[in-house]
């Protein structure tokens, strides 16, 4: 393991030079520091001018609810679940309103995230550092300037990391160092510094390796027994840095490069009277991306987007009953990716958008029988959106045509459709801050390499899922007494057709991806938010909960006829709350899941108990000389409640993080 | 609009509650004679840790295991022993009085007593800290043969209940069975998609060793015997065009160990009963069909006749007599599937639903079965708390059950002994003559009927019949230095018992020679070292190089016939004689006499005695040796 070492150094050896490079700057402006004014910006979380229902996490939120990677954080936004196979390195897929994993889009700084092997985004493998904020919409975005690939998602998770916050508009350094229970240590350190007049410069590298070892009880009756888990081990190593330019005060261009990298291991399910896990998983990722947004005139705005990507992943298990004695998958998949919006105001309430986004995506592998699928992606989009004070409406029109080429095997027919979608944000009462909002809309996931090609089970035949949403709902946001107060709630349908299942084949030996069925969701997102705006101790309340009732609608003589869809709750709820006060910052954060099922079929033999979670966290920021530093103290799963969410990945149980920031 | 509309409702029905799932009616279960039930093994789903074991009771006409609120049968294994089998029970035969279960993903083999469902021992299977995978299952000659998917066949001592030795084979091993004194291992190489194996493993059981290794064509499958033919499944390479394989069926003559045919036919799994086999075959949905194997021809085409649908066939078996079709049906692999048995006609008799998850193997059973609800593991099995002696005749056995380690002396190994009945575990006797002294931990009363259980571990034609002493504590000094009361069975009894025969054994000089024995009527014989059990015969914390018997001998009950031989039981009376049962393993006080053959009389008893009483050896499982385990005293005084 001496990458991570290595370029751990390179990393830490840049970063120092910087370091000393700003001190000096630094150092004349001290004496004048003011005595910073308490005001409380961006605790929105949700955006009562939306169409769609849309949460927002905030470093704030991040810190209350003890957010180590995103995925975290996501599990106190209604609407989502997170399937989670426990542990820093285990997968975590998020699914919105019953749509599945695969109709959830992560964007990260506005551009999506591809993963056309698997079509899962692991949310586990970004971490609570890089993200100044979190998004979750899930339906159709008010922004006429999103790219076309994203405007045709279902739910979209937008992971951005904003713009540097520069002291005295200068500079900004910090470093941080985490330890946690498990053996958990992560290091970050961060730079940002103005380049001349017009640009900004931020780096930032974190390190984390944990041994992830957490105490579990193997249930089997009589033959219960308390054990560790094994091959659990985490290295990872995250460096990026971004430009960010006005070119003039109506252009600007920010650059981002970004290289991540890990080795883990794979710990093995729970089975009985056999534990070996010895599974390895190493990923190298690392892309270059670039936003240009320009005004040319007040009525027209264009941007672009352009990014290249490449994903290394090996998969290893070094002891398999095959010739060689072991499997060794080495998977590359690089992408291409160009977009263009231009947004028109034709009035100042109309104004109407088109963009095209072009994508190439190649994957390439060891296997000899593999297939080598490349698929280029045209998504085109066009939208109009009328907003007046009261109400808000937009419309858009999505199309997506397909190209496969395959170096074995018979490839993929193209894929050529449309889908629209449709949104309605209603004032209806603007003293009160009541919105009435209702969107519809009609988007698919185009199957996956792994759906069309892997092995035996890839079919080339497959149709894209198709999902179509239609949501109702309303907010209330408004102020009274110091205090900003909402309340949300939405409704909604969701029909999920001609998804992709591995099932068996013509006979029990073969099994194949194939177009099967209809799952029906009926679902409540509904929460409450109060935050105090005022005074020397302010506290904030986050309470949300969720229905969702997703029915296999596929078959009605199927035994799973009408049966909830797997891993989801019908009752789901989170509670967050905490205060700020001059000395310190407390919160109270727990997670409650009702009974769900982890199979299709809801036989008592897959019933999944229900689960609660909590947590609690101390923190305290002060100042010595120029040094802004923050301690914190979290206690995860503070009653060591012991569950599993994904049927026999058990979950960690009672674990404590120490966090120590020193900002200049 | 109208999806605006559907948000109502949804409202609504916030409260509602998820659907039951939807079962079939259970039909009347039909009994096929000779058997007391089936047990049904299903292997559950891959990884969630659920394989489970079902249990038909003929008598009450339904699954014993059946919960009738739930509408599905319950995992008799987890009742029985409070745990789980583990992860894809692959296969299960019945050997003697014990169900063998190959569990694949756990890499376990489970040995559960068949009468009671308890677990007598499991048994991890790993090569270099890896799993072995076991797959299928084949039992000859007291051992059991598993072929695993790590490419090695372990033997396992039906006596000892332990692996005893591993070889290795091709690659991933997908099936196994014996035929002609030889073992035939399918190669699968499955593990390897686009370069399978296309070889059978010929093993020859004597010394177990691969002898031979027969071409087939690739990624050989299920295998079955049949007479001296061998039919193996052979499922070629994936072809992508198709997206499905080209299946063909082998036959092996297995005296010339060559391929002296191949059918194009897919068969995916079957069971041959006279010549026929019944199957169900790739691309053929669930259809069952009927191949005559000398022609090759499918003479029956849809066997089902009465237009039952079986979704998705797991498992077949032929009953040889009755030639019902029990078929497992496995539904869409997720839901609880069921059983199906036919008439030879090919209706539908009855249907057992909520069997298991993925049911894969159907096992008839004759033992008088009684399923007791798990009470925690007990500390101590039986009511003996002292072993006096532990005189045992050389034996295959001896050195090993219980372990001789050197140190070891008269008082030590009876204590191990105390240790091993207490656990419900075996003690062999050795040959003729050997024998082991117990004490009661209370007195046992002589009251009406049965007193005490002593169980062994015969099976029907494998009686190795002890006898029986009884002795009261009548000086009350606690040892057994009081008179000893023969127990008659049915040959002394009947008067073809031979009293006071006297025996001598020599050691060997050599670790692994014959110990030589002469008899009180001069008859000589010796007790043969053989391949299966390499330890010294002879025990070895003896320090005298001859040992003497004086013990009742009972009639020679070793027959040779149609190549096999058969060791009878007697009527009743003796230790190791029938299998184990309250009835068979029972004895009554009342049957002691006074050495003049008259009634003893005894009021209670308090040491028991068991003795070897029989003389004889057959060449493939050696010499007769009665085994002792657990001693149970049937009056125990109400705590």
């Amino acid at each position: 393991m001496s990458f991570d070492v290595k370029y751990c150094l390179i990393a830490i050896c840049t970063l120092c030079f910087h370091l000393e490079t700003q001190g000096q700057v630094l150092s004349d402006t001290m004496r004048t520091k003011d005595i910073p004014q308490v005001t409380v910006t961006s605790d929105r979380t949700n955006s009562p001018g939306a169409v769609s229902a849309s949460k927002r996490a905030d470093a704030r939120l991040m810190q209350a609810t003890g957010t180590l990677q995103v995925s975290d954080v996501i599990k106190y936004m209604s609407g989502a679940t997170v399937k989670d196979y426990g542990g820093v390195g285990g997968l975590k897929t998020v699914s919105v309103r019953g749509l599945g994993a695969s109709h959830t889009a992560v964007a990260y700084d506005g551009i999506i995230i591809t993963d056309n092997q698997t079509g899962q985004i692991d949310l586990g493998k970004f971490s609570a550092s890089q993200a100044e904020s979190v998004r979750m919409v899930s339906g159709p975005d008010n922004d006429l300037l999103q790219p076309a690939s994203l405007a045709a998602q279902a739910a979209v998770i937008s992971i951005n990391t904003g713009l540097p916050q520069l002291k005295e508009g200068k500079s900004r350094n910090s470093a941080q160092l985490k330890y946690g229970s498990f053996n958990t240590l992560s290091a970050q350190a961060e730079s940002a510094f103005k380049a001349g007049q017009s640009n900004t410069v931020s780096l930032q590298a974190e390190w984390l390796k944990t041994k992830g070892d957490y105490p579990y009880m193997q249930n089997n009756g009589a033959s219960s027994i308390e054990m560790r888990r094994d091959n659990s081990d985490v290295q990872r190593l995250r460096v990026e840095g971004a430009l960010h330019s006005n070119l003039s005060d109506n252009s600007r261009l920010t650059t981002r490069a970004y290289w991540f990298q890990s080795e883990q291991g794979l710990p093995a399910n729970i089975l009985y009277n056999e534990n070996a896990a010895r599974e390895r998983l190493w990923n190298r990722n690392g892309f270059v991306q670039s936003t240009l947004t320009t005004s040319v005139s007040h009525r027209l705005t264009l941007r672009f987007n352009a990014k290249y990507g490449i994903t290394y992943t090996r998969y290893l298990d070094p002891k398999v009953s095959n010739t060689q004695g072991r499997t060794d998958n080495r998977y590359t998949e690089q992408e291409g990716y160009l977009s263009g919006v231009a947004l028109y105001r034709i009035t100042d309430c109309l104004s109407a958008s088109a963009g095209v986004d072009g994508h190439l995506s190649g994957l390439d592998g060891n296997g000899a029988d593999q297939a080598r699928p490349t698929r280029y992606t045209l998504n085109s989009t066009a939208a109009i959106k009328y907003a007046s004070e009261q109400i808000t409406v937009t419309g858009r029109l999505n199309h997506v045509i397909t190209k496969e080429k395959t170096i074995l095997r018979q490839a993929a027919e193209s894929y050529n459709h449309l889908s629209p979608t449709a949104g309605l944000n209603w004032t209806v009462w603007p003293a009160a801050g009541l919105h009435l909002r209702a969107s519809y809309s009609n988007t698919l996931r185009l199957p996956t390499f792994n759906d069309l090609y892997f092995e035996q089970i890839g079919r080339r035949d497959l149709r894209p899922e198709r999902a179509s949403v239609t949501s109702a709902g309303m907010v209330i946001e408004n102020e009274a007494a110091g205090i900003r107060y909402s309340v949300y709630a939405d409704a909604y349908n969701c029909d999920v057709k001609d998804r992709i299942m591995a099932v068996p084949g013509k006979n029990t030996a073969v099994w194949m991806m194939k177009n099967i069925g209809l799952v029906t969701t009926h679902g409540l997102e509904t929460g409450l938010e109060l935050h105090a705006l005022q005074g020397l101790v302010r506290p904030a309340l986050l309470v949300s909960y969720t229905y969702q009732r997703s029915m296999d609608k596929s078959d009605s003589n199927s035994s799973t006829w009408n049966h909830q869809l797997p891993y989801t709750p019908r009752h789901s709820a989170s509670a967050v709350t905490w205060i700020e006060t001059p000395y310190v910052n407390a919160s109270l954060n727990l997670l409650y899941s009702g009974e769900y099922f982890c199979n299709g079929y809801n036989g008592p033999e897959y019933r999944m108990p229900r689960y609660y979670e909590l947590g609690c966290s101390l923190w305290r920021t002060f100042s010595i000389k120029s040094f802004d530093i923050s301690l914190k103290a979290e206690c995860i799963n503070l009653t060591d409640s012991r569950y599993e969410l994904v049927r026999n990945y058990p979950m960690p149980g009672r674990q404590v993080r120490l966090t120590a920031t020193i900002e200049l | 609009m109208k999806r605006a509309l559907k948000i109502l409702p949804l409202i609504l029905t916030v409260l509602a509650c998820d659907p039951e799932p939807v079962l079939l009616e259970q039909s009347q279960v039909i009994a096929d004679a000779g058997y007391t039930g089936i047990y049904v093994l299903s292997e559950g789903l891959f990884n969630q840790n659920n394989s489970s074991l079902a249990w038909i009771d003929f008598g009450i006409g339904q699954p014993d295991s059946w919960n009738p609120s739930a509408g599905r049968s319950f995992d008799c294994f987890e009742k029985v022993n409070g745990r789980r089998i583990g992860d894809t029970a692959n296969d299960m035969i019945l050997y003697g009085s014990r169900l063998y279960i190959a569990v694949s993903e756990s890499s376990t083999i489970e040995i559960l007593d068949a009468s009671t469902c308890r677990s007598v021992s499991q048994i991890p299977l790993q090569r270099n800290g890896v799993a072995s995978q076991p797959r299928r299952l084949t039992a000859n000659g007291g051992f059991v043969y598993v072929c695993c998917f790590d490419g090695t066949v372990t033997r396992i001592d039906t006596l000892t209940m332990q692996a005893d030795a591993t070889i290795t084979v091709g690659r991933n091993p997908d099936g196994i069975c014996c035929a002609n004194g030889k073992l035939y291992v399918s190669n699968s190489g499955g593990l390897d998609t686009q370069n399978p194996d296309n070889t059978v493993s010929v093993i020859d059981i004597s010394t177990f060793t691969e002898t031979n290794r027969i071409t087939v064509r690739e990624n050989p499958g299920s295998i079955y015997a049949d007479g001296t033919s061998v039919y193996v499944v052979s499922r070629g390479i994936f072809d992508y065009g198709t997206m499905n394989y080209d299946s063909r069926l082998h036959r092996i003559d297995t005296e010339t160990d060559q391929v002296t045919a191949t059918f194009d036919i897919p068969v995916l799994n079957m069971d041959i009963v006279d010549g026929k086999a019944w199957f169900y075959g790739y691309g053929a949905g669930g259809t069952i069909q009927i191949l005559d194997l000398a022609t090759g021809q499918v003479t029956d085409s849809d066997f089902i006749t009465d237009g039952t649908r079986v979704e998705c066939p797991y498992s077949i078996k032929v009953e040889p007599t009755s030639r019902k079709v029990y078929v497992c049906d496995a539904m869409d692999y997720v839901t609880p599937g069921s059983l199906l048995c036919f008439s030879p006609e090919g209706r539908l008799l009855y249907r057992v639903p909520g069997i298991g998850i993925n049911p894969n193997t159907v096992v008839f059973c004759d033992a008088d079965v009684t399923l007791t609800q798990y009470q925690g593991e007990p500390e101590i099995i039986g009511d003996i708390d002292r072993v006096f002696e532990y005189m045992p005749a050389p034996g295959q056995f001896v050195n090993l059950l219980p372990k001789y380690e050197p140190g070891d002396d008269a008082a030590s190994m009876a204590a191990k002994c105390l240790k091993v009945l207490q656990s419900g575990g075996m003690v062999t006797l050795g040959a003729f003559g050997g024998y082991i002294t117990a004490g009661f931990n209370a007195t046992v009363q002589n009251q009406e009927g049965p007193d005490f259980r002593i169980d062994g571990n015969a099976y029907n034609g494998n009686a190795e019949s002890g006898v029986v002493w009884v002795s009261a504590d009548a000086n009350g000094n606690g040892q057994p230095d009081d008179a000893w009361y023969e127990i008659w069975g049915s040959e002394q009894k009947a008067g073809r018992a031979t009293p006071g025969y006297a025996i001598t054994y020599r050691k060997p000089a050599a670790q692994d020679g014959n110990s030589e024995w002469r008899g009180s009527d001069n008859r000589t014989g010796s007790i043969l070292h053989n391949t299966f059990h390499s330890q010294p015969y002879y025990p070895q914390w003896y320090s005298i190089d001859s040992i003497s018997f004086t013990a009742t001998l009972l009639p020679d009950n070793v027959e040779f016939t149609n190549n096999v031989y058969v060791m009878s039981s007697f009527e009743y009376g003796y230790v190791d004689n029938k299998p184990d049962s309250p009835e068979n393993s029972a004895f009554d006080i009342d049957w002691a006499v006074k050495p003049d053959g008259t009634p003893a009389n005894l009021t209670s008893i308090d040491f028991v005695r068991i003795q070897n009483g029989v003389i004889g050896c057959n060449t493939t499982t050696g010499e007769l040796s009665t085994e002792v385990s657990a001693i149970y005293n049937l009056n125990r005084p109400v705590e």
